[in-house]
């Protein structure tokens, strides 16, 4: 528990940024609703895995975290909307998007497919990260108790979801639950990384993108504008021979 | 003949199967994938429908999409161009988006299902739409009108189906409205403003409507531009979907009505945002409403045809739907029971079999149970494995003993038979519940549904006894069959259906008749008698953001974190034990001897 209580290194070395976000109330109540959209979004998964477990015990274990994880997302939802509500007067703009990513930890989550041994890891990991996350995050909102108390109560269920996954991880791959933890660490740095990776590739995408639609759209665009003009508003007649094309796309 | 016919790639994907001319089963991904809307290649639906009908891919004589992707390609790439250079944020985006997946529609489909790339079709994106509402119809000749969002290029078609005598059948549409003038978009964009997800929360709209007065309909009227002959245009200044990815609406809209709602934030319609919002609710309806009336009285005076089958995500809209029945002057208005963009594959797939492939018409089973069947043995073992209480009984006693439960004001879960093709629970996969009491909605809310308290609940009712409830018109019952009606309860009705009527009187109301569903109909047969009403309220069996249950195992998991009190699947019965000890307080899940402290 000692990980737990102190926070991940990394988010220890993350303190100031994870204390600018709190620091400012309109930035803590979208973090607050987003995580309690990430939460929600996190007990539905495990509930799928509920429903597709073979494991008797693991289906009422899995129940019990995904019924944890969705009332999660409701005490963050009812915070950030008391939040909301008691700022409501003083805000002018409506701000859109995530300060910063992943609340909680169980994006990324595959329940398809995927056997009991490698999910139970992957919560573990997870948990154990967001448990950590979360220590921090209650020590940045003191200024706040009902925040704080939140935060509190979910550290709560964190600690056992992370034991129950261990307990039952070792249980169902008694030979290899070392393995399967260290895997999942591994998976997620991996997906972290691919994360990263696809984020640069997009901008890349999108700069380069840009530079052709303004070098050589322009004059595709005037001619597009010209025949636009040309067209009839209102209703279009439809031709036949289109209707009977079946192995045309266009 | 075999013809499996896919829609996918923007939202809820479906797949779904005509053998020989019929439907064998259709099935949208979300409810095999379980995210709800999925808008992914439907493999999940493909192979279940190949897995029931014990059929390989290698045995399909066609696979159909169900649009040209090429040409939606054309519309998204031109409409940029004519958008430049205020476009030049949404350029990447789009052709990202399309260049990533859309487009090579029929390489995934060759190289997922493993066939050779000539047996792959496509058809129009409302050709789609118009075959779906049609041809599942029992209509013989009829009026086609289909509205959305956009296919292609339209928006909006008018034409005309026939199944001629010789067995042959045509389905011809004459005309459209094309992108960006849009119905579909129009009430989207006033979604994405009033705070709700854009393509899937429209019938929030419709139902924030009703506690609204349509007192902005000039300012509406000034975004939407309808011409003498009865199409429409959108006034481009008030709209941002072709120039971004962010947002739909423009700084004019904002100065027409106000600022937009904040989706966090709960609609107070004691406040005067709150009535804002549900003005601008009202009077975007009532414009929708009164085009689409006006297109359609068009229509039926051209013609002259006393049916109208009505696809496209619009076709949702059961307040519109109602009005087009009562003055749009057609005797029957169909709709399906899917109308949107998953029903698509059900249309693509009869479109290829009666006009591409020319077979023989066949009729089209009346009902909307196309999915996966429930499993009661599944659910028996999970409960009992749970600790919950479990009975199998027969048809009679297990009917008698749930409309006791319900008439003792007990929340029912009912999983019968296969799941509805469709967003609409019609009997299946609902939720049932007394509908005399106020205080039923306010609980379904609370304990199980977690949804805004504007929205209404509806009532099931069965076809003897809806009259007497409900101001049905002729052809009402028909609209109501699939739920694509919304109709006045009667007045001196409405203080004893107090969970189902609606603040402005109203009922998005199922008549269900005892074929349909029969079991359900003795279900409300036997309420019936124990309460002087064979009316139940009738709601979807899921929580708020999740796709309707398919399996049992997903339909316990749903009873058993909310607050339904009883689960029918089949013929098993479970009831909620209220002494299941919690696992995490008994501590049985670490009687394994590796210690929690070990853990990190």
């Amino acid at each position: 528990m000692a990980a737990v209580s102190r926070g991940k290194s990394l988010d220890r070395l993350m303190r100031s940024v994870h204390q600018w976000v709190w620091s400012d109330s309109e930035r803590r109540l979208r973090k607050l609703l987003t995580f309690a959209d990430v939460e929600t979004d996190g007990g539905r998964d495990i509930l799928r895995a509920a429903e597709v477990t073979p494991d008797p015990l693991l289906r009422r274990l899995y129940l019990e975290h995904a019924i944890d994880e969705l009332r999660h997302g409701d005490l963050f939802r009812e915070r950030g909307t008391e939040l909301l509500r008691a700022q409501r007067t003083h805000r002018k703009v409506l701000l859109s998007g995530n300060p910063l990513p992943g609340g909680h930890g169980l994006d990324d989550l595959r329940i398809e497919g995927e056997p009991d041994d490698r999910l139970l890891a992957f919560l573990h990991v997870a948990e154990k990260a967001a448990a950590g996350r979360f220590t921090i995050y209650r020590e940045l909102v003191d200024d706040d108790p009902r925040t704080r108390a939140i935060f509190e109560e979910i550290l709560r269920d964190e600690v056992f979801h992370m034991n129950y996954t261990y307990t039952q991880l070792a249980r169902v791959a008694p030979r290899t639950y070392r393995r399967h933890v260290w895997h999942a660490r591994a998976k997620r740095l991996w997906n972290r990384y691919l994360r990263v990776a696809a984020a640069v590739a997009g901008a890349f995408s999108t700069v380069l993108l840009t530079a052709v639609y303004f070098v050589l759209l322009p004059p595709f665009a005037w001619l597009a504008k010209r025949t636009r003009r040309g067209e009839p508003i209102g209703w279009t007649p439809i031709a036949r021979e289109r209707q009977a094309s079946p192995r045309s796309q266009y | 003949m075999k013809i499996l016919g896919i829609s996918a790639h923007y939202h809820d994907s479906a797949a779904a199967l005509v053998v020989d001319g019929v439907p064998v089963c259709a099935v949208q991904e979300e409810r095999l994938s379980r995210s709800k809307n999925d808008a992914a290649f439907p493999i999940n639906a493909i192979e279940w429908c190949l897995d029931h009908a014990a059929l390989e891919p290698a045995d399909l004589d066609a696979v159909v999409f169900y649009e040209r992707s090429m040409l939606k390609f054309e519309r998204v790439l031109t409409s940029t161009l004519c958008a430049f250079p205020r476009s030049w944020g949404a350029f990447p985006h789009a052709i990202k988006n399309t260049l990533g997946e859309k487009v090579w529609v029929r390489g995934i489909i060759a190289s997922q299902l493993g066939i050779p790339r000539s047996r792959i079709l496509f058809t129009d994106h409302h050709a789609s739409h118009a075959a779906a509402a049609f041809l599942a119809s029992p209509s013989r000749r009829a009026a086609i009108l289909t509205a959305d969002g956009v296919g292609e290029w339209a928006t909006l078609t008018v034409g005309t189906g026939e199944r001629r005598a010789d067995g042959q059948t045509d389905i011809t549409l004459r005309r459209e409205i094309r992108f960006p003038h849009s119905l579909g978009m129009l009430y989207s964009t006033m979604t994405a403003y009033l705070g709700f997800k854009v393509n899937e929360d429209e019938y929030k709209v419709m139902g924030l409507a009703a506690y609204g007065r349509p007192t902005m309909i000039d300012q509406v009227r000034r975004t939407v531009r309808q011409q003498a002959d009865g199409s429409f245009t959108l006034a481009p200044e008030y709209f941002e979907f072709q120039t971004s990815a962010a947002r739909s609406y423009s700084s004019k809209f904002i100065d027409l009505f106000g600022p937009p709602r904040d989706p966090y934030d709960p609609i107070d319609l004691d406040s005067s945002d709150g009535r804002r919002f549900a003005d601008c609710a009202a009077s975007v309806q009532r414009v929708l409403e009164d085009i689409l009336v006006d297109i359609a009285t068009r229509l039926r005076r051209e013609t002259g045809l006393p049916d109208l089958c009505f696809g496209g995500g619009v076709a949702l809209n059961g307040v519109a739907n109602a009005r087009l029945l009562a003055e749009a002057g057609f005797d029957r208005v169909f709709v399906p029971s899917a109308p949107g963009d998953a029903g698509c594959s059900l249309g693509a797939a009869l479109y290829a079999d009666r006009i591409y492939f020319r077979n023989p018409d066949r009729d089209v089973p009346d009902h909307p149970f196309w999915g996966p069947a429930v499993d009661a043995s599944h659910l028996a073992r999970a409960a009992r494995e749970d600790g919950q209480a479990v009975e199998e009984l027969g048809d009679a006693p297990l009917i008698e003993r749930i409309a006791d439960e319900l008439a003792a004001d007990r929340i029912v879960g009912w999983m019968d038979g296969a799941c509805e093709f469709g967003p609409r629970a019609l009997g299946h996969r609902s939720i049932l519940a007394a509908s005399h009491e106020p205080g039923m909605r306010d609980r379904l809310n609370r304990e199980i549904k977690r949804r805004e308290d504007f929205r209404p609940f509806a009532p099931i009712v069965t076809s003897e006894a809806a009259d007497r409830f409900f101001d049905l018109p002729p052809g009402g019952a028909r609209l109501a069959r699939y739920m694509s009606g919304v109709f006045p309860v009667r007045p001196e009705w409405r203080p004893r259906l107090g969970a189902v009527t609606h603040v402005d009187g109203s009922a998005r109301v199922q008549v269900l008749e005892r074929d349909m569903a029969p079991r359900l109909h003795a279900l409300l047969e036997a309420y019936g008698r124990r309460t002087g009403m064979p009316v139940l309220l009738n709601t979807s069996f899921n929580v708020a953001g999740e796709p309707i249950v398919t399996q049992a195992l997903e339909g316990y998991m749903t009873y058993r974190r909310c607050g339904i009190d009883v689960l029918v699947g089949g013929n098993t019965l479970v009831s909620k034990r209220s002494t299941a000890a919690s696992l995490k307080e008994s501590g049985e899940w670490s009687s394994n001897s590796v210690a929690a402290s070990t853990v990190g």
